[in-house]
């Protein structure tokens, strides 16, 4: 292959998608390092993420000796609950935190530096940015879900649940974020959505009923990052897989479809700040 | 040759109004008012290659505007645009492989890490083999003489030094056309010499073409062949240099009169 056939954007699909990896890769290496500049605060964000999740499960603990079943739940579903809504939103905010701030981008006509690269302008924007109390949130519900006794199976089937979690969410914010493009007050809409989706993440399903449970199904989207993950852990039962999967590949094309329709109506800015 | 083609190009953003205080913000949620402002107004004009061209005017006169156009950044809502014969919309990604964008106020390396790791970074964004890349961040550090700060993290350096790093790491690609937006702004008259004297040396030995836009006459008088001057979206004057340089008056003199000729006829 020619240097003037790589100039002209000629090169095979399946090395442009592994190039595009490596920079994705290589985007989220220096993030992770800029963050570690100060080996102190890095530490402490990660072990003060981790207690501040672990107070939660006091309650709980609290709660369950008063009643031996909350909403169809034990102390181990609600474990695996805080795992699995933990250990998504975690990994959501490591590789992709920036699209939690996209409405920023937005308003503040900041996109330029991703526009001019030749690359895809959605996954730069996705990757450009990490937040070190996510590795805290991660962590915390990886142990939780070794706590939980669910074997190595188990374990394995809880990383693919909140690889596809952290799918959902980072697919929702974008989607919620996205709506920037059209009305300049939508951050905070967005900024809703998204703390809705953690909040109700942290309460059993079985609480809720009627429109509530309609809401955190097919609006909200909580029942597929975290309820049906923690029934297919808890229950063994994998009927509902490949639905979960799917609704986190479909979620993701229509927040990437919305995301690019919204940047035809980009506007720019000429704010001095900096890229990272 | 051609490296850059604009017909009638055109952009309108549209503004919301608001009435002054309290009851101007009561009112603008019950009844929004919005102005439709044109930054650039049907503007045309072509760049042959290993030109450099000054694309100047007053503040908010549609220059950054008519860049992020020619470099797929904005969708325009009219006209027709072309650079090195691809349409920056359609199919920006390709387009960026071939082009360089500097824009002085916005950094576009990561300040944490050094010159050579952002080079090597940009490498894999424009898919330069790693081994290539390394040989071309030799010769660039040789070029831009960066061999004394290329191991040092960017937010270390002077802004003189990460402006050079700045250019020196949007030719790693060698691209055809360089958009400049303002280049040396916040820059001492001696990094400004330089920067300038990098960017003759890129247009000689590479024959780059060089889109630049600066309030700096020093720039324009120094470095350009061609000015065009743009006002209220439109294009005011579109000459060689020597058009302006026929009078022993200062450049900077006739550039104001310009401006306030072409402003007072819109007027």
């Amino acid at each position: 292959m020619s240097t003037e056939d790589e100039k002209r954007g000629r090169i095979p699909y399946r090395v442009s998608l592994r190039n595009q990896v490596r920079v994705c890769l290589l985007s989220i290496k220096y993030n992770i390092m800029r963050e570690m500049l100060n080996k102190v605060t890095f530490m402490t964000n990660i072990f003060f993420m981790i207690l501040n999740n672990g107070s939660f499960l006091i309650q709980w603990a609290v709660l369950f000796r008063l009643k031996g079943d909350i909403g169809g739940y034990t102390m181990r579903e609600v474990m695996l609950l805080w795992g699995v809504c933990a250990a998504s939103y975690g990994l959501a905010h490591i590789l992709f935190a920036r699209v939690f701030s996209l409405p920023e981008l937005i308003i503040n006509g900041k996109l330029d530096a991703y526009l001019v690269l030749p690359k895809n302008v959605l996954l730069g924007v996705m990757t450009s940015s990490t937040r070190t109390s996510a590795i805290g949130d991660f962590a915390y519900g990886l142990i939780l879900a070794c706590f939980c006794g669910v074997g190595v199976k188990g374990i394995l089937l809880f990383l693919l649940l909140t690889a596809n979690g952290a799918i959902i969410v980072t697919a929702f914010a974008l989607l919620a974020g996205s709506l920037s493009f059209w009305f300049v007050r939508a951050e905070m809409f967005s900024e809703r959505m998204v703390n809705a989706v953690v909040s109700f993440g942290t309460y059993p399903d079985g609480i809720f009923d009627g429109a509530a449970k309609f809401l955190l199904y097919y609006i909200i989207p909580v029942g597929m990052m975290v309820y049906q993950p923690v029934h297919i852990l808890a229950e063994d039962v994998f009927g509902s897989l490949p639905v979960v999967v799917g609704y986190g590949l479909l979620l993701s094309a229509a927040a990437a479809a919305v995301f690019y329709r919204g940047l035809r109506r980009y506007s720019s800015g000429n704010l001095m700040a900096p890229r990272v | 040759m051609k490296v850059i083609e604009a017909e009638n190009l055109s952009k309108t953003f549209r503004v919301k109004r608001k009435e002054k205080g309290m009851k101007g913000s009561i009112r603008a949620i019950f009844n929004p008012r919005t102005e439709e402002i044109k930054a650039v107004d049907g503007v045309s004009f072509s760049v042959d290659e290993g030109e450099v061209l000054a694309f100047i005017g007053p503040n908010g006169a549609g220059k950054s505007t008519t860049i992020k156009m020619l470099t797929g950044i904005l969708y325009p809502d009219g006209g027709r645009v072309e650079v090195l014969g691809i349409d920056p919309i359609k199919k920006r990604k390709q387009l960026a492989f071939q082009i360089g964008t500097v824009f002085g106020q916005k950094e576009q390396l990561w300040t944490h890490l050094t010159p050579y790791d952002n080079f090597c970074f940009f490498g894999a964004i424009y898919d330069i083999p790693e081994r290539e890349t390394e040989k071309r961040i030799r010769e660039i550090a040789d070029v831009f003489e960066l061999s004394g700060f290329l191991n040092t993290p960017v937010r270390n350096l002077s802004l003189g030094q990460r402006i050079r790093c700045e250019i020196a790491a949007s030719l790693l690609h060698r691209p055809r056309v360089l958009f400049l937006d303002e280049p040396t702004i916040g820059l001492d008259p001696v990094v400004k010499e330089s920067i300038r004297s990098l960017i003759r040396q890129m247009n000689r030995e590479f024959h780059t073409t060089i889109f630049l836009t600066s309030h700096d006459i020093g720039d324009i008088e120094k470095l350009c062949r061609r000015i065009i001057i743009v006002n209220s979206g439109r294009i005011v004057l579109d000459e060689p240099m020597e058009y302006l340089k026929f009078s022993d008056e200062p450049l900077e003199n006739i550039i104001m009169k310009i401006y306030q000729e072409k402003e007072s006829v819109r007027q």
